[in-house]
């Protein structure tokens, strides 16, 4: 199979390496991290601006239109809020995607699926190119496909947690099942994470805390990058292993199901 | 707060007068400050100095569990050793670069002036306000005649720090001293000898607020104001934001940055300010 870069939205991406900016040490620790992961994309979150504060942005050292924006709605706790965010994200003109971030659970932080998916409906109608970060879920994964989502970004594990891949299966059958692009968004801990996922022939990983709490952040950036690469020539050479993770038997019969039009007699 | 912003925002200035006992000075300035009193100035000619620092310890005390800044008059060694807020000088007490010198920058010097010309001198004057008046004539100040509102005008047209009217200044007559142009009104007499300071001073606040030229907003859920015929890149400008990468939401409304410059405010606009800050997500 020959490389091509990651395709989104019309776009194509040399690096399938979207790097975060939040929790970094510093603005200078940030830009260099990311120079250093030859990412193309990043993702910044919205904010209320502070009038009283210094207006200072861990943005301030990059040039943002050196890279591609994936603005992302973090904070929104509902659709409507999502959504909110994502119109704001765009005004600010730097671009017209989108990632989706619904929290559905404070103590976790993991995903609203049904908020995601309302979210998803109406900023593809609004124009917008979405990529809905979401739970590791299948039908949850297709159905956001269906709704128009550019790529879908399940999560590996709970944001921040960087506890890795906690349930290769889904994972591997939302990759195998997705029709559209799957980023592997949230919870990568360590370089061979990465790889593990783009091993299964994720189209990308988006990647955080894993780069910004290491303990040299820059280096980190640069290791991430190895792996994702590693990853993806492992996945292109075909790996040569068993039966792929999807296609379980069913535990209860199939068939005999009444039909769906069937009624109850009056 | 930063005191300069909150000088700022300050509208009614309470200047304290020599007749009230000292012992009841605390207690007058809690209820000014619960009444709408922004800034209070210590001002005692005639007490000895020695007793003045306690006194002066417990009214800056007064006035700041109120959140008003407290300024002492005249007596610069006395505003450091107590750590007020900052010093106002007459134009015959040490001048302001000497103040300065004692105080650093940190703390806020004000200023009277009495004339254009104090005006004009005032702005080459490491001064963060001036006083102007006395606007009409007071027993607190005998033998100055009044230099009426025209100063004021003058003043506020001319200065490039705030502006404080001072002078018989009370109910009925702080609104015009705003019309004039002044961007805060002091009082003496009106809140020291009122039997009801509290609500002497929250009716104050209501006239000067009737006649503010200012409009009030929410910018962020915070109460703001900015003068009438401001846009809204203009209030952004005073408050030193960068415009790139900053969009504005006003009532439900999403504004593209080209817009701003021609959006005026309105009173009671409900302004969401935003901008693109670092995250990767919910916890970034």
């Amino acid at each position: 199979m020959a490389e091509s870069g990651l395709r989104l939205g019309g776009l194509e991406l040399s690096s399938r390496l979207i790097h975060g900016t939040g929790k970094f040490p510093s603005p200078a620790v940030l830009a260099a991290a990311i120079a250093a992961s030859g990412a193309e994309m990043i993702t910044v979150a919205v904010r209320r601006l502070h009038l009283d504060g210094d207006h200072h942005s861990e943005l301030a050292e990059l040039d943002l239109g050196a890279y591609r924006i994936l603005p992302n709605t973090a904070g929104a706790k509902t659709a409507g809020e999502s959504v909110r965010l994502a119109r704001l994200a765009r005004a600010a003109g730097l671009s017209d995607f989108i990632k989706i971030e619904v929290v559905g659970d404070e103590e976790t932080l993991l995903p609203d699926p049904i908020a995601t998916l309302e979210a998803t409906r109406e900023l593809v109608a609004d124009g917008f190119i979405v990529l809905p970060y979401a739970s590791d879920d299948v039908a949850l994964s297709l159905r956001l496909a269906e709704a128009g989502a550019a790529a879908v970004m399940p999560g590996a594990a709970p944001i921040g947690s960087t506890l890795g891949v906690l349930n290769p299966h889904n994972l591997r059958a939302i990759i195998q099942r997705s029709p559209v692009p799957v980023i592997v968004d949230a919870g990568l801990g360590s370089p061979s994470d990465a790889t593990r996922v783009m091993e299964w022939g994720a189209a990308g990983v988006l990647v955080n805390t894993g780069i910004a709490h290491a303990r040299d952040p820059v280096a980190m950036a640069a290791a991430f990058a190895a792996g994702v690469k590693a990853g993806r020539e492992g996945f292109l050479a075909g790996l040569a292993e068993g039966r792929p993770a999807a296609g379980y038997g069913a535990s209860s019969p199939g068939g005999g199901l009444p039909e769906p039009t069937a009624r109850i007699p009056d | 707060m930063a005191r300069l912003t909150q000088l700022r925002h300050a509208k009614l200035y309470l200047v304290t007068d020599d007749a009230t006992p000292a012992d009841r000075l605390p207690g007058l300035i809690s209820l000014a400050v619960a009444g709408g009193v922004d800034l209070v100035q210590l001002r005692r000619k005639h007490s000895d100095p020695a007793e003045l620092s306690g006194v002066a310890r417990e009214c800056l005390g007064a006035a700041h569990a109120g959140g008003a800044l407290f300024i002492v008059d005249d007596h610069v060694a006395l505003a450091a050793e107590i750590g007020a807020d900052g010093v106002h000088l007459g134009q015959t007490d040490l001048d302001p670069a000497g103040a300065r010198s004692q105080l650093g920058w940190e703390l806020l010097v004000g200023l009277s002036t009495h004339s254009k010309a104090q005006v004009v001198r005032a702005a080459g004057q490491p001064v963060d306000y001036i006083s102007a008046g006395p606007v009409h004539a007071t027993p607190t100040k005998p033998g100055r005649a009044a230099v009426g509102l025209d100063h004021v005008s003058v003043a506020a047209a001319r200065a490039t720090v705030p502006v404080v009217a001072i002078g018989g200044l009370g109910r009925g007559t702080v609104g015009e001293a705003v019309a004039a142009g002044a961007d805060m009104v002091a009082v003496v007499r009106e809140i020291c000898q009122a039997d009801e300071p509290g609500r002497v001073a929250a009716q104050l606040r209501q006239e000067v607020e009737a006649a503010s030229p200012w409009l009030r907003f929410r910018v962020n859920g915070q109460r703001r104001k900015c003068r009438a015929g401001s846009s809204i890149q203009d209030f952004l400008r005073l408050w030193e934001v960068p415009l790139d990468g900053v969009v504005v939401e006003r009532n439900g409304e999403i504004l593209r940055s080209s817009e701003l410059a021609a959006q005026l405010l309105t009173e009671n606009d409900e302004l969401e300010v935003v901008h693109l800050v670092g995250g990767g997500s919910a916890d970034g």
